[in-house]
């Protein structure tokens, strides 16, 4: 069961026609799919598409019904080359997932798909994960799309925009026998908006059709000669194609004056920002009323020549809103004006930032400096600036603001692994630890400070891979279960197996792919009806040839201490792997939450453990929470006025792990941590043995405290 | 020239820890918009930066009557520019701070922010006090918002059983920022069918918080606790202190004697004086008086603090009383009444074992092998011992009843020998150079915890004080053990420290 539920958002998939859908824009893009008659939906969760996905898998009665089959793919590969289903049957399929890294990793099959061309619509839907909050390389999906020759689309970020650019884009797909990317941003994947809904349509030929009655075309195959004949059909038939469709269904869109001197080419996804911008300098009003012309790019690849020739013609200068680097649209654009011998003057670039975010702020600071060189009058009366403190306050509140870097949940499993090895290295010295992809990752941050490298999904074994030489001291990766499974199993355990790898792995294993999202996959324990869980990693790693493996419950950080300094330090030869189990804090308790809260209101006995540091023995080291970094492991003033530093608190977020007991006891901290079990609903049995224990105890106390009020300084 | 219109939309962000409520709270208003016949629009970055980091959540509101009656459809932007944000909501002090520096904060926003704090890991793992202060942010939050609304939320909600969510969202209410009445507010709690009472409580709590403009720390019982008459067994204790010591060093002494009356008697009390008695006198003859009895001051507190170590008799003691067994219950929020089993994770060593003893015997205990060897089969692993079973309240009850052992353990004898070397270098340094002999004196600070904390925190005070005896020659020793012992607190792997004693050119001590 994925981190969301969309039970009840997946009742507006079945809005029909007139009707208004409400709710995030990648909700409505897979309403327009099914308005668009897909026959086959796959991809690989990762933000900002996992809600694409999660949807889809509780929408999948929905599906059923319409004929639709809908794939969990092991891999944006896997996701890529379900799209050869388009390439022989009109049968229109989309995929997505997060980008670039995703579409690095299907690139294999796209480069196929594009060759082969396609029959039926083929969308690839990208996730575009660049600025804020992004977890990922910064790089622009772009390039793929070129490289490839698959049209890319960027709509603007409005639901209406959004959804008809899905339909639109099967429809390009087809007349040009071309795959084709709908890029989306990660707000724009996230924006809560509306749009008017159309009947949803089953697809009138369908993928049995295509399996009772198989089609084989040489043609369309990716092999000598076909790959030239692809080549020349790509520039000679589907390019032109595509010209036409987008030039006569008008997917481009002009704004504002028709005639000025000086006009703004922007990419669709950045026409919202680029309008309040244009609002802010006192040039447009929030309606989009403009004089300055405009033209959007709801296609940004292929460009069409003659449009942007026409737009730029009367134009003395024009200023290109292009996110991110190297600044493809530029250059085209340049290319275009100059083979057309236009004189229009082309800023981009040279006035916007060549990387990073366009933020609204960034996009009025490139306006301003275009409409300072090239037509002052205009902004010179209107233009408020944008807000900045005064900068000696800057400093201050710089100085003050720590960081607050992403970091494990509280309660979180994977925390006592990085625990165990930050001891195991005070033993063994310092070691070369190669990381991958997942929440695992947060280990490269305080307090844990473990980890080198990342080369990407599934990857953290092979890129260690190098490593595999003669030495005392071996080497550790880290994959997670999510990784394991995307393609770790091969290019990691199969790798080293092969390759004699005498280093470590640590697998870990929390039951899902739990970074993007909480998805079940192939070793997830829960039940799940409609796909094969409960296949465990130790069955595949020892099929694979692994010999030394070893499963630890990631909460026993001695054993997993002990396992780790064993595996550095055995004789035994070859790739060790340790399967580091324990289920995901945030899905365990999201289920198990709700039960425990019933059980105590149905007055079952429930016991419910906590944490706790006496502030009385805590002499404010923080030891501890170096060791931890568990969010509800805090600080806080310390009671004693004698003393200066805080003392370690356990707030009430506490979920009861242990972590923080076994970190006491593990690394010999101090003797301030218990643990609380709070009793609910007590049997008779326990409250009789209570009562007397508290009678005694109660006595002792007393005659204590009575001796203390002989030394009673008098304070209450 | 096009016309263009004056219409323009409310813009709201929330800075916010991620899974921290913004995600309700943005729900909400967007509900309530919706309700009001506003078009609204959200937009957030979930994902990764939701796992406990910072992240905005940014939603526009636009009039929907406005656009129809222009006929046109208002185009609303993903990010929030600054200067150009009409609400800005906080949900800690420290994100509060963070949307000024992003400039989202100008003269025409409301700002409404909750000024307590959820600390920051860089915050929470130093070995001393790595804690920010936020007096700035409230100073500049107040300069520079229109309206600034700042007050514990966090209290507030939990005061109720409620969420922060929702005591923003009645504080969003109480600003009239927005143009909604308070009942439509209540309507879209009401709405959601979760936890709609608690909710409610807090909503108005934020509600009538906000419309008091109160300043948070004006609810802070600032009173001091109404003193009873002390025991007579303390009172010669108290008037030694009032005769033979300056008023502004009283308030450390005394909580100094009820340390160590409490840790080991009156006897032990009247040591500390005692020794207390040479530093001040030290810092009488060092013109003292004109630095307001700083030495004295900074000894009677470190004093104290070293005279009460702690030993498992103290542990124990501590861990079986009943103000413990109080403040445990209080906690972990406990129902009155209801069962709690209380299990302590204890670590003891041969070494806590034998400093305990008398200190030839513990001497002989810690060389021994043999002994070592059994002690490495009892001792190797942590235990639980659970204070609320007989089993263990018995046994911690006991230890803790032993301090008659603990003045001739071995451990006694060797704090004993430290302190008393401690207080002969600072009185020395007294003479020649008063800072450096309150530095010297504030050291202790550097000595606590248990087993390698312990260990290495008193190697850094040891390290330090052998640089006091060389750094006297520099005319600025006073500054050079600040910095020291500052950098020894920084990071527990002593990087901070070499590098400091590097740049120091003390490396070769």
């Amino acid at each position: 069961m994925a981190e969301r539920s969309f039970a009840k958002e997946v009742e507006t998939l079945n809005l029909g026609l007139g009707d208004e859908f409400k709710g995030e824009g990648i909700l409505a893009v897979t309403k327009a799919l099914l308005q668009s008659g897909v026959s086959y939906v796959g991809g690989y969760q990762g933000a900002p598409i996992s809600h694409l996905m999660d949807v889809l898998a509780d929408a999948e009665d929905i599906l059923l019904g319409l004929g639709i089959h809908f794939e969990a793919s092991a891999s944006e590969a896997a996701a890529a080359a379900m799209l050869a289903a388009s390439v022989n049957y009109p049968l229109r399929g989309a995929v997505t997932w997060k980008s670039t890294v995703g579409t690095n990793v299907a690139s294999d099959a796209l480069a196929s798909v594009s060759s082969s061309g396609v029959m039926g619509g083929a969308l690839i839907i990208v996730g575009e994960d660049y600025g804020e909050g992004s977890s990922i390389m910064q790089e622009r999906s772009h390039a793929f799309a070129m490289k490839s020759q698959m049209w890319l689309l960027d709509p603007r970020p409005n639901l209406t925009s959004i959804t008809d650019m899905v339909e639109k884009g099967f429809e390009l797909s087809e007349a040009s026998s071309t795959p084709v990317m709908l890029e989306l941003r990660i707000r724009a994947c996230h924006v809560h908006g509306s749009f008017k809904t159309k009947d949803n349509v089953r697809p009138s030929f369908k993928l049995r059709d295509a399996m009772e009655n198989p089609v084989r075309d040489y043609d369309r195959v990716v092999l000598p000669p076909s790959n030239f004949v692809h080549e020349k059909e790509k520039v000679e038939q589907r390019w032109p194609a595509a010209i036409e469709f987008i030039r006569s269904h008008k997917l481009n869109e002009f704004f504002g004056g028709h005639v000025a001197q000086h006009g703004i080419i922007v990419q669709g996804g950045l026409y919202n920002t680029l309008m309040r911008a244009l609002a802010i300098l006192g040039l447009a009003d929030h309606y989009g009323e403009t004089d300055i012309p405009i033209y959007c790019l709801n296609v940004t690849y292929p460009l069409l020549s003659d449009e942007v020739a026409g737009f730029c013609i009367d134009k003395k200068s024009i200023l290109i809103v292009e996110e991110g680097q190297p600044e493809y649209l530029e250059q085209a654009i340049c290319t275009i004006l100059r083979r057309e011998d236009i004189s229009t003057k082309v800023h981009g670039k040279d006035m916007l930032p060549m990387a990073g975010e366009y933020t609204g702020q960034v996009v009025c600071e490139g306006l301003r400096k275009f409409f300072t060189q090239h037509a002052p009058d205009l902004i010179k009366t209107t233009a408020v600036s944008t807000f900045s403190l005064p900068e000696d306050s800057q400093q201050v509140l710089i100085d003050t603001v720590p960081n607050r870097p992403s970091g494990f949940c509280t309660g979180c499993p994977e925390r006592p692994i990085f625990t165990a090895m930050k001891l195991v290295q005070r033993q063994l010295g310092n070691i070369h630890v190669s990381c991958d992809i997942g929440c695992h990752l947060f280990s490269i941050l305080p307090p844990f400070n473990i980890g080198n490298t990342t080369m990407g999904y599934g990857l953290g074994w092979s890129g260690a891979s190098a490593f595999n030489t003669e030495t005392s001291q071996r080497t550790i990766s880290i994959m997670g279960d999510g990784g394991f499974w995307h393609n770790g199993l091969t290019s990691g355990v199969g790798n080293a197996v092969f390759n004699k790898n005498d280093n470590i792995l640590v697998i870990v294993d929390n039951g899902y792919s739990a970074a993007t999202g909480g998805q079940d996959i192939l070793s997830s324990r829960a039940e799940n009806s409609k796909k094969s869980t409960k296949n465990p990693i130790s069955k595949a790693i020892a099929g694979l040839g692994i010999k030394w493996q070893r499963t630890v419950v990631t909460y026993d950080i001695g054993a997993m201490m002990r396992t780790l300094t064993e595996a550095m330090t055995t004789g035994e030869k070859g790739p060790k792997v340790i399967i580091a189990e324990s289920e995901c804090m945030l899905n365990r308790e999201r289920r198990e939450k709700p039960i425990r809260n019933k059980r105590i209101a149905d007055g079952k006995r429930v016991v419910r453990s906590r944490f706790g540091v006496d502030s009385d023995t805590c002499t404010g080291d923080h030891a501890c929470i170096r060791l931890s970094g568990c969010p509800s492991l805090t600080i806080k003033d310390n009671p004693d006025p004698l003393r200066e530093d805080p003392v370690a608190y356990v707030n009430n977020d506490c979920v009861g792990c242990g972590v923080c007991g076994e970190v006491s006891h593990a690394a010999v901290l101090c003797p301030s941590f218990y643990r609380a079990d709070l009793i609910y609903n007590p049997t008779l049995r326990d409250r009789l043995f209570s009562k007397f224990r508290n009678l005694v105890i109660r006595s002792l106390q007393r005659r204590v405290d009575k001796k203390h009020a002989n030394y009673s300084f008098g304070d209450m | 020239m096009a016309n263009l219109s004056t219409d323009k939309p409310i813009n709201i962000a929330i800075i916010a820890m991620g899974g921290q409520g913004g995600g309700v709270l943005s729900k909400w208003i967007l509900d309530l918009a919706d309700s009001q016949g506003y078009i609204a629009q959200y937009t957030s970055v979930p994902g990764v930066a939701q796992r406990t980091g910072a992240t905005i959540y940014y939603i526009e509101l636009f009039p929907a009557h406005l656009a129809e009656q222009a006929g046109k459809k208002p185009i609303l932007a993903l990010t929030p520019v600054p200067g150009d944000v009409d609400i800005v909501i906080a949900s800690e002090m420290i994100e509060a701070g963070r949307a000024l520096i992003r400039g989202f904060v100008s003269r025409h926003t409301n700002f409404i922010a909750s000024n307590h704090r959820d600390y920051a890991i860089s915050e929470k793992q130093e070995m001393g006090d790595g804690r920010q202060s936020v007096d700035e942010i409230q100073r500049l939050a107040e300069e520079t918002a229109g309206e600034f609304i700042c007050f514990d939320m966090d209290a507030a909600a939990r005061s109720v059983g409620s969420v922060i969510s929702s005591v923003l969202f009645g504080a969003l209410a109480g600003s009239a920022a927005l143009p909604f009445k308070r009942a439509d507010f209540e309507a879209t709690i009401a709405a959601t069918n979760k936890a709609v009472q608690s909710n409610l409580k807090g909503f108005q709590l934020g509600f009538d918080a906000a419309r008091q403009k109160q300043v948070a720390k004006a609810d802070l019982d600032d009173t001091t606790e109404p003193r009873q008459k002390h025991a007579d067994a303390v009172s010669k204790l108290l008037i030694r202190m009032e005769n033979d010591f300056p008023p502004h060093a009283h308030y450390f002494i005394r909580e100094g004697l009820k340390k160590l009356v409490d840790f080991q008697g009156i006897g032990y009390a009247d040591l500390y004086l005692d020794r207390l008695t040479r530093v001040y006198a030290a810092d009488k003859l060092s013109g003292g008086e004109s630095k307001k009895w700083q030495l004295t001051n900074e000894t009677a507190r470190y004093l104290a603090l070293a005279m009460a170590y702690d030993d498992i008799v103290r542990i124990a003691d501590l861990k079986t009383r009943s103000d413990r067994f109080d403040r445990f219950r209080s906690e972990v929020k406990a129902d009155a009444g209801q069962i709690v089993d209380v299990s302590e994770f204890m670590h003891p060593r041969l070494e806590e074992i034998a400093e305990i003893l008398p200190a030839r015997l513990g001497k002989f205990a810690l060389s021994s092998p043999a002994i070592r060897k059994v002690s490495g089969f009892l001792f190797s692993k942590g235990r639980r011992v659970s204070t609320t079973k007989l089993g263990g309240f018995l046994l911690l009850h006991s230890i803790g009843r032993m301090s008659w052992l603990r003045k001739h353990s071995l451990r006694f004898s060797r704090e004993t020998q430290r302190i008393e070397s401690w207080l002969i270098a600072i009185d020395t340094a007294a003479q020649e150079d008063y800072s450096l002999a309150v530095e010297m004196a504030g050291l202790q600070r550097l000595i606590k915890g248990y087993g390698d904390t312990h260990a290495r925190g008193l190697s850094n005070y040891s390290r330090i004080m052998d640089v006091c005896a060389s750094a006297k020659e520099t005319g600025n020793a006073a500054e050079i053990i600040a910095r020291l012992k500052a950098a020894a607190l920084k990071d527990e792997e002593g990087v901070t420290f070499a590098g400091e004693l590097n740049a120091l050119n003390f490396n070769s001590l």
